[in-house]
C-alpha cells in the first residue's frame, strides 16, 4: 500500500514518538507495503473479534461512561415526568419511581454522582494528557479536539456515502461524529449542571449575579434544564444509539465501552490512521497482520483464494 | 276534647310524633339522633330530593344528610343558631341566608361568657381583595365568600374514636365521657395539624383564577373602568402550575410554595390567608416593599435582585419575550438537529450497505454482502 502523504508524515512522527527501533521500522514499513492499495480489501476482508481487538479506552473512560450514562438515564427518567406533567403517563411513571419525594432525592443525588464523573473525567484527561506531554508522545491529533481536517473528512465522508468517492477518509482516533458528540454531551453536561444548581441555589446564584441578571438568568436557565435535557435525549436516542447499536456492522453493540477495544475492521474502516500508531505500537498486531498476509493474498480483487487455510482468529 | 286537641302540649307531642313516624319510616333522618334537632328542621330538611332550580337556572339542594351533619364541625350547632330569621314552621322566604360574621353558636360559651361568632376573621376577609357581599351579584360575584373554601369539614375525619389513655386521664375530673369524647374531638380537630396541603390549597385558588371567562369578564370591566388589574392576573393560575413549585406541589409534595405561601402574611397565617391583598397594596406580602422578606422564609439568601426572579414564569410573548424567544429557538434547534442526525443516519446506512457492510458481525467479519460497488470480500466463507 502506498500511504497517502498525511499517512505518512502521521507514521513516521509515531516511531519518533515511540522510539521506535530500525529494526522494528523496517518491520513495519515492510508490512505497509504488503498492505493492499485499496484500504476497502483490507477492512472486508480481515479477520475481528466482536467484542475488540485493539485498545481505545482506559478503564478510567469506560468507568466515566458507565457512571455518566446510568446517571443521565436516571436524571431523565426522574426528571421528564415533572417536565411532562400533564402527560398520561407522567404520574404512573413517577409513581412508580417512589413518588415525587423520592425522585427529587435521587435526582439530586444522580446530579452529584454525574458531577463528580464529569470532574473525574477533566482529572483522567489532563492527568493523560500531562503524562504524554512528559513522555514526548502527545500528539493533539489523537485528542478529541477538532480541527479543520474534520470538515474535509466529514465532507469527504459524504461523498462516500453518496457514492462519490470509492474510500472512506483517512480519520483519526476520534473521527469528526465522535468530535461532535463529544462536545455536543459536554456542553449539555454544563448546562444541565449549570441550570440545575440554578435551580438548587436560586438566591445564592440571583446574589452573585449582577444586578438585574438575576431574572433573566433563571429564565433562561429553566428554558435550558428541560430543553437541554430533551435534546440530549434525542441526540443519544437517535444518534449515539444509532452509532453504537444500531448502525450496520455494529448490531447488536459495540462491546467496546465495556471491553476498552475496538475490532480490527472497524479501527482500519474508521480510524485507519490509529490503526496506522496501532501497528507502532503493538508487536503483536504486526504478527496477526503479518500472519494474515501471509495466508491471504489480497492484491487481486477478482480472483478468490480457493483452498486457503481459515484466517487466523484473534485470542480474546 | 278539641280544646285538648288545640292545646300546645298535644301540638308539641304530635310534632314530635310526626318527625319520629316520618324519620323512622323513610329511613333518611338515620343518624339524625346523633345531633340535636330540637326545632324539626329535619322534618322537611331530610328528604333528598328537597331542592329547587332558581329563576338563573342554578339547581340549590336544601337536603341535610343528618347522617354526615352529626359528624361536622358544626353538630352541636342548632340550626337557628345561624339561621335566626327563621320565626316558623313552614318558614318564609330566604332573602339573605346565613352571614359568616353573624353572632351565633355557643351562647354559653364558657370560656368567654359572649356568644361565638367568625366576625374577627370576616373582618379581616372584608379587607382582602377577595370580598364581597354574601349575595352579590355581577363581578363581585365570581368572589369567592366563606363557604367558597370552608365547606362544614367533617368532624377528625382521620380519628373515629379518641385514645382511650387520654379520655381516661379527662375521666379523673370530668366524670360524663359523652361531654369528654366531643369536648376531645371539638379541641383536637384544631389543635392537631389539620392545615389544607399544597394540593388542596392550590385546587381552592385554581377553581377561579385558572377559569378563562371569569379573568376576561374581571379585565374587561377593569379595562372598561380604568382601574388596574394585576399584571399576573390572567396567568396566576396557568403559570404557577407550569412553575417549578407548581409541579411539585401537584405531585404532592407538601413544602413547595403554593398560592398562600406568598400571598398570605405568613407571620399570622390563619389571619393571613383571609386577608389576601393586591400586590400593589404596600401591606401585601408580594408588594416591592415586602417581596424580600416574603421570598426569604424558603430562600433565606434572598436579596432584592432575587425578589425580581419571576415566580409566575410564562413563555407567552406578551409576559415574557425573552424566554418566548428562547423556547422558540430551543424549539427550532430541537427539529433541525432531529432531522440531520435522522437524516446523516439514514444516509449513512445506505451508501455502507451499498458497499456491502452487514448488521451483525458474524464469523470474523460484517462485509460478507456483495457490495454494488464491485469491491467484494475476497477470503470466502
Amino acid at each position: 500500500m502506498k500511504l497517502s502523504e498525511q499517512a505518512t508524515e502521521l507514521l513516521h512522527d509515531a516511531m519518533r514518538r515511540n522510539k521506535t527501533s530500525d529494526p522494528e521500522r523496517e518491520e513495519i514499513e515492510t508490512l505497509i507495503e504488503r498492505l493492499p492499495d485499496d484500504r476497502v480489501l483490507l477492512y472486508k476482508n480481515v479477520v475481528s473479534n466482536p467484542i475488540g481487538d485493539l485498545p481505545r479506552y482506559s478503564i478510567h473512560i469506560r468507568l466515566q461512561h458507565l457512571l455518566t450514562f446510568t446517571t443521565f438515564l436516571l436524571l431523565a427518567f426522574t426528571g421528564l415526568p415533572v417536565y411532562f406533567i400533564d402527560a398520561f403517563w407522567a404520574e404512573p411513571f413517577s409513581q412508580m419511581l417512589g413518588g415525587i419525594d423520592v425522585t427529587r432525592v435521587i435526582h439530586r443525588t444522580l446530579a452529584s454522582i454525574m458531577i463528580f464523573s464529569m470532574l473525574y473525567h477533566v482529572v483522567t484527561i489532563t492527568g493523560g494528557t500531562i503524562y504524554s506531554i512528559v513522555l514526548g508522545k502527545f500528539d493533539i491529533r489523537r485528542t478529541v479536539i477538532p480541527g479543520l481536517k474534520d470538515l474535509r473528512d466529514m465532507k469527504e465522508d459524504m461523498l462516500y456515502f453518496s457514492g462519490r468517492r470509492t474510500q472512506r477518509p483517512e480519520m483519526d482516533k476520534f473521527m469528526y461524529k465522535q468530535k461532535i458528540h463529544y462536545f455536543a454531551a459536554a456542553f449539555g453536561n454544563f448546562v444541565m449542571i449549570f441550570s440545575g444548581s440554578a435551580f438548587l441555589f436560586p438566591d445564592i446564584w440571583a446574589g452573585a449575579l449582577p444586578g438585574g441578571w438575576a431574572a433573566y438568568f433563571q429564565d433562561i436557565m429553566r428554558i435550558a434544564h428541560s430543553h437541554e435535557a430533551l435534546l440530549a435525549l434525542v441526540v443519544i436516542a437517535f444518534w449515539h444509539w444509532y452509532n453504537v447499536h444500531l448502525a450496520p456492522g455494529r448490531f447488536p453493540m459495540q462491546w467496546t465501552f465495556l471491553t476498552g477495544k475496538i475490532t480490527r475492521e472497524h479501527q482500519m474502516e474508521e480510524h485507519f490512521l490509529e490503526y496506522l500508531r496501532n501497528l507502532v505500537e503493538l508487536p503483536e498486531e504486526r504478527r496477526f497482520l503479518s500472519t494474515f498476509l501471509d495466508h491471504f493474498d489480497l492484491t487481486e480483487q477478482e480472483r478468490p483464494v480457493v483452498g486457503a487455510d481459515p484466517a487466523p482468529v484473534p485470542e480474546g | 276534647m278539641m280544646r285538648v286537641m288545640h292545646s300546645k302540649p298535644f301540638l308539641r307531642l304530635l310534632a314530635v310524633l310526626v318527625i319520629g313516624v316520618s324519620s323512622y319510616s323513610t329511613g333518611a333522618g338515620a343518624g339524625a339522633g346523633a345531633f340535636e334537632d330540637d326545632e324539626a328542621c329535619l322534618m322537611c330538611h331530610k328528604y333528598i330530593r328537597m331542592a329547587r332550580i332558581t329563576e338563573e337556572g342554578v339547581f340549590r339542594s336544601y337536603y341535610v344528610p343528618a347522617g354526615t351533619f352529626a359528624k361536622t364541625v358544626h353538630r352541636n350547632v342548632p340550626c337557628r343558631d345561624c339561621h335566626d330569621y327563621i320565626k316558623q314552621l313552614p318558614h318564609r322566604k330566604v332573602e339573605e341566608g346565613v352571614r359568616c360574621d353573624q353572632e351565633c353558636h355557643s351562647k354559653k360559651n364558657p370560656a368567654t361568657g359572649k356568644p361565638f361568632s367568625h366576625k374577627a376573621i370576616y373582618d379581616l376577609y372584608a379587607d382582602s381583595v377577595h370580598a364581597r357581599d354574601k349575595n352579590a351579584t355581577g363581578l363581585d360575584n365570581d368572589k369567592p365568600y366563606c363557604v367558597t373554601c370552608h365547606t362544614n369539614p367533617v368532624y377528625n375525619p382521620n380519628e373515629a374514636e379518641p385514645p382511650k389513655e387520654i379520655l381516661d386521664r379527662c375521666e379523673l375530673c370530668h366524670e360524663k365521657r359523652d361531654f369528654v369524647r366531643q369536648w376531645y374531638f371539638h379541641t383536637s380537630r384544631r389543635v392537631l395539624d389539620i392545615k389544607r396541603t399544597g394540593q388542596e390549597i392550590v385546587a381552592i385558588c385554581i377553581r377561579c383564577h385558572a377559569d378563562q371567562e371569569l379573568i376576561e369578564r374581571h379585565e374587561n370591566a377593569a379595562d372598561e373602568e380604568g382601574r388596574p388589574l394585576g399584571k399576573k392576573f390572567p396567568i396566576a393560575a396557568t403559570s404557577y402550575q407550569k412553575s417549578f413549585h407548581g409541579k411539585v406541589t401537584r405531585y404532592g409534595l407538601d413544602g413547595a410554595a403554593t398560592c398562600l405561601d406568598c400571598h398570605a402574611d405568613n407571620a399570622k397565617y390563619y389571619e393571613g390567608v383571609h386577608k389576601i391583598l393586591p400586590s400593589r397594596n404596600p401591606e401585601s406580602p408580594v408588594s416591592q416593599q415586602n417581596r424580600v422578606e416574603t421570598c426569604r422564609r424558603c430562600h433565606e439568601a434572598a436579596d432584592e435582585k432575587y425578589a425580581i426572579v419571576d415566580p409566575h414564569p410564562s413563555f407567552d410573548e406578551e409576559f415574557n419575550p425573552v424566554l418566548h424567544k428562547a423556547e422558540e429557538i430551543y424549539g427550532v434547534v430541537g427539529e433541525v438537529v432531529v432531522t440531520a442526525l435522522l437524516g446523516l443516519s439514514l444516509f449513512e446506512t445506505i451508501g455502507r450497505r451499498r458497499d456491502g457492510v452487514g448488521w451483525r458481525l458474524r464469523r470474523g467479519s460484517t462485509w460478507w454482502r456483495r457490495s454494488r460497488r464491485k469491491r467484494d470480500r475476497i477470503i470466502p466463507r
